[in-house]
């Protein structure tokens, strides 16, 4: 049973009097503990397939299940709160807090609602990314590989079922690119699928399966 | 500040202290405002009680003199009589003439006031004012300097000549009996033919304006003015004036400020939105809700309108007891409504504050994070 899956989407842009469709009817399912990469040129739609699997957007065709929940049809309030509940998003640019420490951003997700818990859990993450002594540091004291762990401890200390990588190595080096994917790679032994948009060889390596879109298409079209 | 006890308003003022400058010039622009509107009616009153403290003798009075419609220059036995009767206060009859008054090395004309109490009205610098009057001049301050006679020295007032038994103090209000560059003399001694005023001493502003009010309904009938009647209602009325006046200025000041503090505010905050939209856009895809990023917006908003409040409430007391010490010599003197008012300036403040966060807050809510997040 497939924990994310979409369907025949298209996504349909406009470009001056052009209408651009990317993805262009694609499919693809991610199993729980799957660790997927997207790969392929830049401007065939891995952005904007990641953001349709992470509820951020909205296909004009086709279908998105999350969690056995369909995406269409739901309200902005439900999307947000399924996206809160399922999904962890991790950035190529990190997007950490500046004014918050490296537990405090990893506990932002749930500061609203169940802090307590949140916090403590925030520390257990940080120590199993390896960043255990580095809880109340800020984010500007921090170098990429390590913002990038904290950035993956925030994605999923919602305990989500999926996380949604968007070129999560493109900012780092091989070696500290490296630590990233070993993190991601303990979280996928616990059932969280990656699902992982990259340019990155070295997360192709990583990855149980790599899917290439070409202009909006996936090659092997595989689902 | 903590952030597991007060999230939102922890990332508020968080967010707040990466653009100091700015953010204390948002604050700055609501503090004037609240002190504007602080001040409205808290200097006001101050003003007011100032000016009032030494009027108190001249509000409590009310003069009573023959009217356009009177046969007679001077009140007659019977309407003296009548105004007693109207009345349940002291009732002073008051003769006044114009006079030559001297020594023998020099002479001024003077007004000339004969009155059985003057001690309501005067109170003597040198020599001392007889309980009971038969003889004897009182001479105002700026007239025995001019004259310069003192106590025991001799008068010619008129046509006779009497002996100086005090000196009197100068009285600054702008009174019914003017003691300074004038002479008394006890009652009956001037042979004006008859009374012509008389004053009417009451225990409060409100008691000699019933008083006078009384006075007019009782001896005006018929539509002829038998007597005129003077009381301060009007001066206060037109005293009042001035205050509001003063007031609506304050309040326009107040106004301003807060508007052109509301229009700062608004930019902060929308700079604030468009600078953190990624952030916002993260906040979004992490699962916050509109409502939650909204609120956390307004939380920075409020917190600058609170800040510039509070500040300005705590800068307004601070001014009030300097005035107040100043012109009243205690810093405590407060009028009564002080703290609706404090309350009034602090509501505005925020109220301000809160109302030009809203714009900004409601677009940084409402931008998709799709977009947010596009590089």
């Amino acid at each position: 049973m497939s924990v994310i899956s979409i369907a025949d989407a298209v996504k349909e842009y406009r470009s001056g009097d052009r209408t651009l469709r990317a993805p262009k009817g694609i499919s693809l399912s991610i199993d729980p503990g799957e660790f997927v990469a997207i790969v392929g040129p830049s401007g065939s739609g891995q952005s904007t397939l990641l953001n349709l699997l992470g509820l951020l957007d909205d296909p004009h065709q086709g279908q998105v299940t999350v969690d056995g929940a369909r995406s269409s049809g739901l309200s902005t309030r439900e999307r947000t709160a399924l996206r809160r509940d399922t999904v962890g998003f991790v950035f190529q640019d990190f997007y950490l807090l500046p004014t918050l420490t490296a537990r405090e951003n990893v506990a932002v997700p749930g500061m609203l609602s169940d802090r307590e818990r949140t916090l403590a859990r925030a520390d257990d993450l940080l120590g199993r990314v390896g960043l255990g002594d580095r809880l109340t540091h800020y984010p500007n004291e921090l170098s990429g590989g390590q913002k990038q762990r904290v950035a993956i401890a925030r994605s999923v200390v919602n305990d989500p079922d999926v996380l949604l990588a968007d070129e999560p190595t493109g900012n780092l080096d091989q070696e500290t690119g490296g630590q990233v994917l070993d993190v991601f790679r303990g979280f996928t032994d616990d059932d969280i699928a990656v699902v992982t948009v990259t340019h990155d060889t070295q997360v192709e390596s990583v990855a149980d399966r790599t899917v290439e879109l070409v202009d909006g298409l996936l090659d092997p079209e595989d689902r | 500040m903590r952030l597991d006890r007060f999230p939102v308003t922890a990332l508020a003022w968080r967010n707040l202290s990466r653009a100091k400058a700015r953010s204390a010039l948002a604050t700055l622009g609501i503090l004037i405002g609240v002190v504007a509107i602080i001040s409205l009616t808290m200097f006001g009153t101050t003003l007011q009680a100032f000016f009032l403290q030494d009027a108190q003798d001249f509000l409590q009075t009310v003069q009573v003199s023959p009217g356009e419609d009177s046969e007679s220059p001077v009140l007659d036995q019977n309407e003296v009589a009548e105004i007693r009767q109207l009345v349940d206060a002291s009732v002073y009859p008051v003769e006044s003439q114009s006079l030559v008054v001297g020594t023998a090395r020099d002479t001024t004309r003077a007004t000339v006031t004969s009155t059985d109490r003057p001690r309501a009205f005067v109170t003597a610098a040198t020599g001392r004012i007889p309980e009971s009057w038969r003889s004897g001049a009182l001479v105002g301050q700026r007239l025995a300097a001019q004259l310069d006679v003192g106590v025991g020295d001799a008068l010619r007032v008129g046509d006779r000549t009497v002996r100086v038994v005090a000196v009197l103090e100068e009285n600054p209000r702008g009174g019914f009996i003017q003691a300074n560059s004038g002479v008394f003399l006890p009652a009956s001694q001037l042979d004006t033919g008859g009374t012509d005023r008389v004053l009417v001493r009451e225990d409060s502003p409100e008691a000699a304006f019933a008083a006078a009010e009384t006075i007019r309904q009782q001896l005006n009938t018929d539509r002829r003015e038998q007597v005129r009647v003077f009381d301060a209602e009007a001066s206060i009325q037109r005293f009042q004036n001035q205050i509001s006046t003063i007031q609506t200025f304050l309040l326009g000041v107040g106004a301003v400020s807060l508007l052109v503090a509301a229009v700062s505010i608004l930019n902060v905050m929308l700079m604030s939105a468009i600078e953190r939209r990624e952030e916002i856009g993260v906040l979004r895809a992490v699962g916050y809700h509109r409502r939650d990023v909204l609120r956390l917006m307004l939380g920075e908003a409020v917190l600058l309108g609170v800040v510039g409040a509070v500040g300005g409430a705590v800068l307004s007391v601070g001014l009030g007891a300097l005035i107040n010490e100043l012109l009243l010599g205690d810093p405590t003197a407060f009028s009564e409504g002080v703290l609706g008012n404090i309350a009034l300036g602090i509501g505005f403040g925020i109220g301000a504050a809160l109302l030009s966060g809203l714009y900004p807050a409601w677009k940084a809510a409402n931008a998709r994070p799709v977009e947010a997040l596009r590089d």
